[in-house]
Order: C-alpha cells, then sequence, then structure tokens
C-alpha cells in the first residue's frame, strides 16, 4: 500500500479522531465491586469503540472501515504510541533517583515473569490437557519477541507456534482490559505496596503498560509521578532482558516441565 | 476451514514506512492527541501544542537513533531514552522541557493508538481467538496474570 494512502486515508484518522473525542469525553468511569474497584478508563473505550466500526467484526461497519483501512491501521499502532512513550520518558527522567533507589527490586522481579509459567502451565497441562501447544502458550507473555523466539525454534505451523500465537491473540485483543483491571483490583485491595505493583506493570508492551499503570494512577492519584517512574524503568528493563531470560531461563524450564508433567499424560487421560 | 494457516501470520508484512513518511504519520496522530488533549484536560491548544511539538522532536531523534546506531534496540526503547536523558535533573534545560510536556496528559497520548489497534484486528486473528477456543482464552488470562502477580511479589519481597 503506497505510504500517501495510509497518510490520507481521511476515513481512518477521521474515526480515530471521533473516538478520541468521545473516549475523553466519558473520561475515567470507577466500577466498584466487592474486593476493590475496575477503573474503566478513556483508552479502553477507545479500544472497544475502534473493534465497533471494525469490518471484521461488526459486518455493518463496512460502509464507513473497509479492509484498506483496517490494513493502514496497522503501522499507525506502533507510530501512534511513539509520542506516549517519549512522555514516559519524560515522567522516568526527573525520578532517576527513586530509581535507582528502588534498583535491586526492579532488576529482581524481572524474574516474577516467570509467574507465567507457575500460574498458566500446570493449568494448561494437568487442567486442560493441553498437547505441546501449552509450551508456547505459557513460557512468557506472548508479545512480538516472544512469537520470534516460538517462530525461530519450532516455526509458527507446529503445536508451539499454536500455543504462543493464540494467547498472542487473545492478548492483543484483552490485553488491556486484563492488566487494567488486575491492576486496580490489586491496588484497591491493599495486600501489594503501589511501588510493587507499578514495577510489575512493566510488561513489554507499551499499551498494555499504559492500561495498567493508568489504572494504579487512577487508584493511587498521589503517587502518580513516582507509578510511571517505575512502570517505565521495568518496561524498559523488560525490553533489554526479556528476550534473554525467554531464551535461556524460560523457553528451558518449560520444555523440562513438559517433559515431567506431560509425559504422565497418555497413561493417565482416557481422552 | 477450521485449519488455523499461522505461517500466514507474518509480523513483518505490514507496510514499511520510512522516515519522511513516519515523520508525517506521527503529525498526523499528534493533531488527534492535541483534540484529545483539549477534551480531556484543563489545558490550552497553544499550551498543548507546544508541548507535542516536543514529544514529535523526541520521537524523532529516538527514529533517527534506531536508524544510525549500529546496534538493534527496538525505536521505543530508543524514544523513551531520548525523553529520560532529556529530563534528568543534571541535563541542562530540563526544567524548561518538563514545564513544556507537562501540559500533554499522559494517558490521552495512549487513547488514539488504542483506537488504531481496534480497528486493526484483521479476520484471521478473530478467527484464530475463535477456532483456538476457551483453553488458550483461559490460558492466557492465567499467563497475564500469573506475569502481573508475579513480578509484583518478587518486587514486594525486594523492595
Amino acid at each position: 500500500m503506497p505510504i500517501k494512502d495510509i497518510l490520507l486515508d481521511w476515513r481512518l484518522h477521521g474515526s480515530v479522531l471521533v473516538i478520541t473525542v468521545i473516549a475523553e469525553l466519558i473520561g475515567v468511569i470507577a466500577v466498584p465491586i466487592g474486593i476493590g474497584s475496575i477503573l474503566l478508563l478513556p483508552l479502553l473505550y477507545a479500544f472497544v469503540m475502534g473493534l465497533l466500526i471494525n469490518p471484521n467484526v461488526i459486518s455493518g461497519a463496512r460502509a464507513l472501515i473497509r479492509d484498506r483501512e483496517v490494513h493502514a491501521a496497522s503501522p499507525l499502532i506502533v507510530i501512534a504510541i511513539m509520542p506516549f512513550i517519549a512522555k514516559f520518558g519524560t515522567i522516568i527522567g526527573p525520578s532517576m533517583d527513586k530509581i535507582i533507589d528502588a534498583g535491586p527490586a526492579l532488576i529482581l522481579q524481572e524474574l516474577g515473569n516467570l509467574g507465567t509459567i507457575v500460574l498458566a502451565f500446570p493449568v494448561a497441562v494437568l487442567v486442560l490437557r493441553m498437547g505441546r501447544e501449552s509450551i508456547g502458550a505459557c513460557f512468557s507473555v506472548a508479545r512480538e519477541p516472544n512469537i520470534a523466539i516460538i517462530a525461530d525454534k519450532y516455526g509458527l505451523k507446529s503445536q508451539e507456534g499454536a500455543g504462543v500465537m493464540g494467547v498472542y491473540v487473545i492478548g492483543t485483543l484483552f490485553g488491556t482490559f486484563i492488566f487494567a483491571i488486575l491492576a486496580s483490583i490489586l491496588a484497591t485491595t491493599g495486600a501489594f505496596s503501589i511501588e510493587a505493583l507499578a514495577m510489575a506493570c512493566g510488561i513489554g508492551s507499551g499499551s498494555m503498560m499504559a492500561a495498567c499503570s493508568g489504572a494504579l494512577v487512577h487508584a493511587v492519584p498521589d503517587m502518580e509521578e513516582q507509578i510511571l517512574a517505575l512502570a517505565g524503568a521495568s518496561n524498559v528493563l523488560t525490553y533489554a532482558t526479556g528476550l534473554y531470560l525467554c531464551v535461556f531461563v524460560a523457553l528451558p524450564l518449560t520444555e523440562k516441565l513438559y517433559d515431567l508433567l506431560g509425559r504422565k499424560e497418555p497413561s493417565k487421560a482416557g481422552a | 476451514m477450521s485449519d488455523i494457516r499461522t505461517d500466514d501470520i507474518d509480523l513483518t508484512e505490514d507496510p514499511k514506512l520510512g522516515l519522511g513518511a513516519h515523520a508525517a504519520a506521527l503529525a498526523v496522530v499528534c493533531v488527534i492527541a492535541l483534540v484529545g488533549n483539549t477534551v480531556a484536560s484543563e489545558n490550552t491548544v497553544p499550551q498543548g501544542l507546544v508541548g507535542l511539538i516536543i514529544l514529535w522532536v523526541m520521537c524523532m531523534i529516538g527514529m533517527l537513533l534506531t536508524k544510525f546506531v549500529p546496534f538493534k534496540l527496538p525505536s521505543v526503547a530508543w524514544i523513551s531514552a531520548v525523553g529520560i536523558l532529556a529530563t534528568m535533573p543534571w541535563t541542562p534545560g530540563s526544567a524548561w522541557v518538563l514545564d513544556k510536556v507537562s501540559h500533554v496528559n499522559f494517558l490521552t497520548l495512549a487513547t488514539p493508538c488504542l483506537a488504531y489497534a481496534g480497528i486493526a484486528i484483521a479476520r484471521r486473528e478473530i478467527e484464530i481467538a475463535k477456532t483456538s477456543g476457551w483453553k488458550i482464552a483461559v490460558v492466557a488470562v492465567l499467563v497475564m496474570t500469573g506475569t502481573y502477580v508475579g513480578s509484583a511479589i518478587v518486587a514486594q519481597a525486594f523492595l
């Protein structure tokens, strides 16, 4: 598609403009639930409205958004997140002292990303009786670099490839919701310190970190600067270290666990 | 039909944009963000405009670094590095930069991005979600919960 067509696609940019204005006019809504509250943010409404005018979701939307708009929107996601990332940098900069103070915790919490294996893998293999796709699905949070690892080692046509792609797609569709909801619930229950929850928001995906840290900021507005600084620093760290953690620790570990747990399957499972 | 052709999913198949096209596309996004910022906050249009111009320049420097620095890092890593370096207390002029960008609401900047993301969801992504079914959805939720709670527990322990 010629660049000019992407830039001058008024249907696309006009729709995004209207969506942005509506989303910002609605503003933040807090929904109280038993153990905390769920914060609905404008960026979440924007995503839902985008889906609602997506012809692949609602076929009636084809009158406004055609396949060419869908295709043109893709490269714009990365570009649209850039000013946000730059702004994030300007929040980290002045707080460098706080980040250095939190240094050891910040670096070590990268190991917490192995929590994907701890929580998801046993359920996938033992409860849901999934095959080797559980390796691809559970070894990481399945963002682009993780897909590249699986593509490189097994190919995306393999079972492992189907696993990583499945989680990738669910993450793309619902990841921002899930992290925003997790963050707002955990922040309002008081089980964790806000600093720890902020560091955990550095997932390695710009939009997921935005939703996660945004929910935290709205739960604890007094700590905005600190939350954003720690989430941003953790996210940068995840970009830097996440790939190595996956290649050298997470994937070999998941493989080993599959050998341990997965092999018993044929003798035990009737299915 | 139900066969998922995952080899069709090529993450590099998006149209590749050159630096000039990036600059223009970034400007389009900034205009949308400026409208959003004016609606969402008390900031005036001139205040938001100056802030966004500064952020635009940071993004462009980040993209130039991505292109010309010999070792490979994603452009978002460079862009955040530029933002950090420009606003560290010991950087000359950092107070001025901070004051200007403070008129841009940070969460509003993510809103247009997610609108594009919603529109960009392709048919085959919906098909994968449908065919891999509820099992992979359950696992995906556990994966995301696991990484978040896992990181929070470790951070909590070492703070």
